[in-house]
């Protein structure tokens, strides 16, 4: 049954896909896109059941499936190579011919690994990967069924390319998955290797100037990561002679050895998870439709690069190596929370702050003792349900609107409720206690207890991003009187966003519970305690707060509303009011962005110059 | 929970604002006084706050009611956590997230002095926030533990002799909460403010009354949290509350024209710097 639920996690999407591809009729696709919903729900539960388990389902682990995964290491680096030199791109084709030399040296110069005794092993890592791949990266496929047709209506589109788009938008889940449970190495490069091919074709779809621009942009700093991570592979198999998962990640196995492959990891999960200087890469990504940001940003790419760097959590415990990703990690969520404050742009907010959490996840694996590395998997399952939902509010209030900069989403709760007041709640769910994301930054605030600079970095970022997004709520929710329009809404489109709210209130609330069912075995004595303990009676208090404030507000929604203070007298003129001087003034509002503080354009340079060295220092420390 | 936890936790929940008011009538009398003028009564805050309570005005937007409510509790709920002996980092984030509860509700006003005064709140909130929470992490790092108790039981010597580099931040962060400086945040009580009442232009009536006593709460955390320094008796830890409290009125007296770009380019950083320097210097030993 095991390997039956393992079969409908990693070959289903990809046969769906295909389906998709094939048939090409819009109601089938759209039958098709649910089914993989329902088969995903069911395998991820159906796993998560039997979590923690190793397994040897016959597609993983036969010989085949050894060389398809060898294949893979050399037909992708080629495909990557062939459409760099295609796109005349230079940094493409020299890295990828780097990656090529790679793999072949890989296949042909080294001894074989001892063979791995289990092709699957899924921990509660793995599992919490599977899960959020499985929901939210599903709902975010259904969310994208209604969201590509109006948007190839809006591009007037003579074929339809959403057959291909979904091929590859539901391959990539189940890649996802295959990545988080297999426990060999080269396999698991394989699927690496797959999602930056995923990415960088969804990036690209639109096939604009801008799209390919950015989707070569992610191609190359992927193609580095993928050179990082091969690279640390290859090390490992030359210093130990397995390719075991399970296995390598034994701090018994370190002991006395150079800690060069694991640093070379960490790096690659770095690049993967768009820590700085590699942001761009991600920001690029924006171009793409909503659901492909959607999907990077929450529950596929991204969260590639810090299961990478959890993976290896016990293996930098104490270390220099893991001392060093501690501060990148705090570094990068201190640097992209101050970028995400500079910006008016919506989706370049939920951008930075996307990494600024994976910046802390990254923080946690570094510290590395269970209760950080519990904080870091609560962070990456919440926020997968918090960024999904918020990335698919913003697109939709950007195809309402038409515009995705946060002055234009000014009080557009009066024009969809719905959608808003699910991105208001979004937002506060990034920030208030004793919801997930809080939490997860507390218990890594006070994990950190061993580096204060970090601890310093961390209270930065937690304050520029309450600011942020307290702005970001208070922007949407602003009582400003715009003429409403009628907003097209279609069930698929509000059902997974009122489905990723009630995930990321939910498991907000959970977090001390998810805790302690993710971390069985030994770290359950440390999920609840501690801290830990005082959360279930905030609950109550928030309960007790929603209450009362529910009750204000029914009494309040009814009542009739003051006319606003505007310092001077209503004029007969609309927008205007008659103010000093005698003369009419025109109204206008907008936000503060202190762009001379944290506008993008030193801060990016300046920040990236500093976390570029802060890498090198993550290398370098493990050579010497 | 044991039953005493229980009753200080209580006795929290009830002491707690009315200090608070107690605070502010001291202030506004203090503050008075050094202007060479009479002031009010001492009990000036509360019978405002009963006579706000009396009104009934509409209100500015459907959503303020609730996010007042929302923000009294967090904030009784903070001084609730320090009674209790809680984790002092978390009553910290449930004391933010009332300040954000506030900001949220004058976002949802309609007057722009509101909202403009919400984005300089949270630009307030940008200066302070760090700081503070630095100063708890140099306490927590001193006690061991990051429990309100332990704090308190850290050492027979006054934390204050290890991190006396804290003290100007904690000094900032008291006068931004009693919401005197700087001017142009001001929902302060002086003349000639910039932005009307700011964050508070689009409260009124019961809501405004409920936000002040929030507002008592809050004053009384953070003076709470500054007491720690001098924490061997209860006596001296009121003393050292109301040093705190003297020093914040004498400042913002001398210092009327204070800005929010100045709090947020001069002052933060310096406070931040030399806090950071404490926490490495704690580190160090």
């Amino acid at each position: 049954m095991l390997d039956a639920y393992i079969g409908v996690l990693v070959l289903w999407p990809l046969v769906a896909g295909i389906a998709c591809l094939v048939l090409r009729s819009p109601g089938l696709r759209s039958a098709l896109v649910l089914a993989t919903g329902a088969a995903l729900a069911v395998g991820a539960l159906g796993v998560a059941t039997q979590a923690p388990f190793i397994a040897n389902p016959g597609f993983l682990s036969s010989e085949t499936a050894l060389h398809i995964a060898e294949g893979a290491s050399i037909v992708l680096p080629a495909y990557f190579l062939v459409r760099g030199l295609m796109a005349k791109h230079a940094l493409v084709s020299v890295l990828a011919i780097a990656q090529l030399a790679l793999a072949a040296y890989g296949i042909m110069g080294m001894p074989a690994p001892a063979a791995t005794q289990n092709a699957v092993s899924c921990d509660g890592l793995s599992l919490a990967l599977v899960l959020v791949v499985s929901f939210a990266g599903s709902l975010i496929c259904i969310f994208a069924l209604p969201y590509m047709k109006h948007h190839e209506e809006h591009l007037h589109l003579k074929v339809s390319k959403q057959p291909g788009f979904f091929l590859i938008l539901l391959a990539f889940l189940g890649f996802m998955n295959g990545l988080a449970m297999s426990n060999d190495l080269r396999v698991f490069a394989a699927f690496f290797e797959a999602t930056t091919l995923c990415s960088f074709l969804l990036i690209g779809h639109d096939k604009t100037e801008e799209a390919n621009k950015s989707a070569f942009r992610a191609l190359w700093m992927n193609i580095l990561g993928g050179i990082f991570l091969h690279g640390g592979i290859l090390l490992i198999q030359k210093q130990s002679g397995m390719v075991d998962l399970q296995q390598v990640v034994n701090p018994a196995m370190w002991a006395g050895a150079s800690m060069l492959p694991v640093a070379l990891l960490a790096l690659a999960g770095c690049v993967k998870a768009a820590q700085m200087p590699f942001q761009t890469w991600l920001l690029g990504a924006m171009v793409a439709p909503t659901p492909v940001s959607a999907l990077l940003h929450s529950s596929t790419m991204v969260k590639v690069g810090v299961f990478v760097c959890l993976r290896l959590a016990p293996v930098m415990q104490g270390t220099t190596t893991g001392r060093v990703l501690t501060l990148v990690g705090a570094f990068t969520f201190f640097a992209t929370s101050a970028l995400a404050l500079g910006q008016s742009n919506a989706k370049k907010v939920l951008a930075y702050s996307t990494m600024a959490n994976l910046g802390l996840i990254i923080a946690c694996a570094g510290i590395g003792t269970p209760v950080a590395v519990a904080a870091g998997i609560v962070l990456l399952v919440i926020h997968a349900a918090t960024k999904g939902l918020l990335f698919l509010c913003v697109g939709d209030m950007e195809q309402t609107v038409g515009s995705r900069d946060l002055e234009d989403l000014r009080g557009i709760v009066a024009i969809s409720p719905v959608t808003a007041l699910a991105a208001a709640a979004g937002a506060m769910a990034m920030i208030l206690p004793p919801l997930g994301m809080l939490v997860g930054k507390w218990a890594a605030l006070e994990a950190a207890a061993a580096s204060p600079v970090s601890m310093v970095l961390m209270a930065l970022g937690s304050a520029l991003g309450v600011v942020c997004w307290v702005r970001f709520a208070g922007t949407i929710m602003s009582g400003k009187s715009i003429e409403s329009r009628n907003a097209h809404s279609s069930a698929l489109t509000s059902t997974p966003i009122l489905a990723l709210l009630a995930g990321a209130v939910g498991l907000g609330m959970a977090a001390p519970w998810l805790n302690a069912l993710l971390i069985p075995g030994a770290g359950f004595a440390t999920a609840l305690a501690g801290g830990w303990g005082l959360l279930p009676s905030l609950f109550v208090l928030a309960m007790l707060a929603w209450i009362i404030g529910m009750k204000s507000l029914s009494r309040q929604s009814s009542v009739q509303l003051s006319s606003p203070y505007i310092g001077g007298l209503p004029s007969a003129e609309k927008g205007t009011y008659i103010g000093p001087l005698g003369r009419n003034w025109a109204l206008s509002e907008g936000n503060e962005y202190a762009i001379e503080i944290f506008g993008e354009s030193k801060l990016s340079k300046f920040a990236g110059v500093l976390a570029g060295a802060l890498l090198l220092a993550l290398v370098g420390g493990a050579i010497i | 929970m044991n039953l005493t936890t229980f009753y200080l936790a209580v006795a929290g929940l009830i002491l707690a604002p009315l200090l608070g008011g107690l605070v502010a009538g001291v202030d506004r009398v203090v503050t008075a006084r050094l202007q060479s003028r009479m002031g009010p009564p001492l009990m000036q805050p509360f019978y405002d706050v009963g006579k706000l309570w009396s009104k009934v005005i509409p209100p500015a937007s459907n959503w303020q009611g609730l996010f007042v409510r929302w923000a009294l509790v967090a904030s009784l709920a903070s001084d609730v956590l320090l009674a209790a002996g809680a984790d002092v980092l978390m009553c910290f984030f449930v004391q933010a997230a009332s300040a954000s509860f506030v900001a949220l509700g004058a976002f949802c006003g309609s007057s722009p002095y509101s909202k403009l005064g919400a984005q300089r709140e949270l630009f307030q909130l940008l200066a302070y926030e760090p700081v503070f929470l630095v100063a708890i992490l140099c306490m927590a790092k001193v006690s061991g533990a990051f429990d309100a108790y332990s704090f308190m039981n850290a050492s027979a010597q006054p934390l204050l002799f290890k991190m006396p580099l804290i003290v100007p931040g904690l000094l900032f962060v008291v006068l931004v909460k009693l919401r005197k400086s700087p001017f142009d945040i001001s929902a302060s009580h002086h003349m000639h403010q910039e932005v009307v009442r700011g964050v508070y232009t689009d409260y009124a009536g019961r809501d405004f009354a409920l936000l002040e006593i929030a507002h008592w709460a809050d004053v009384v955390v953070v003076l709470w949290i500054c007491s720690f320094l001098w924490a061997t008796s209860v006596v001296s830890m009121v003393a050292t509350a109301a040093v705190f409290l003297f020093a914040a009125l004498v400042i913002d007296n001398v210092s009327a024209r204070l800005t929010w770009r100045h709090m947020l380019k001069v002052v933060a950083p310096i406070s931040l710097v030399l806090a950071t320097a404490n926490l490495l210097w704690l580190y160090m030993e």
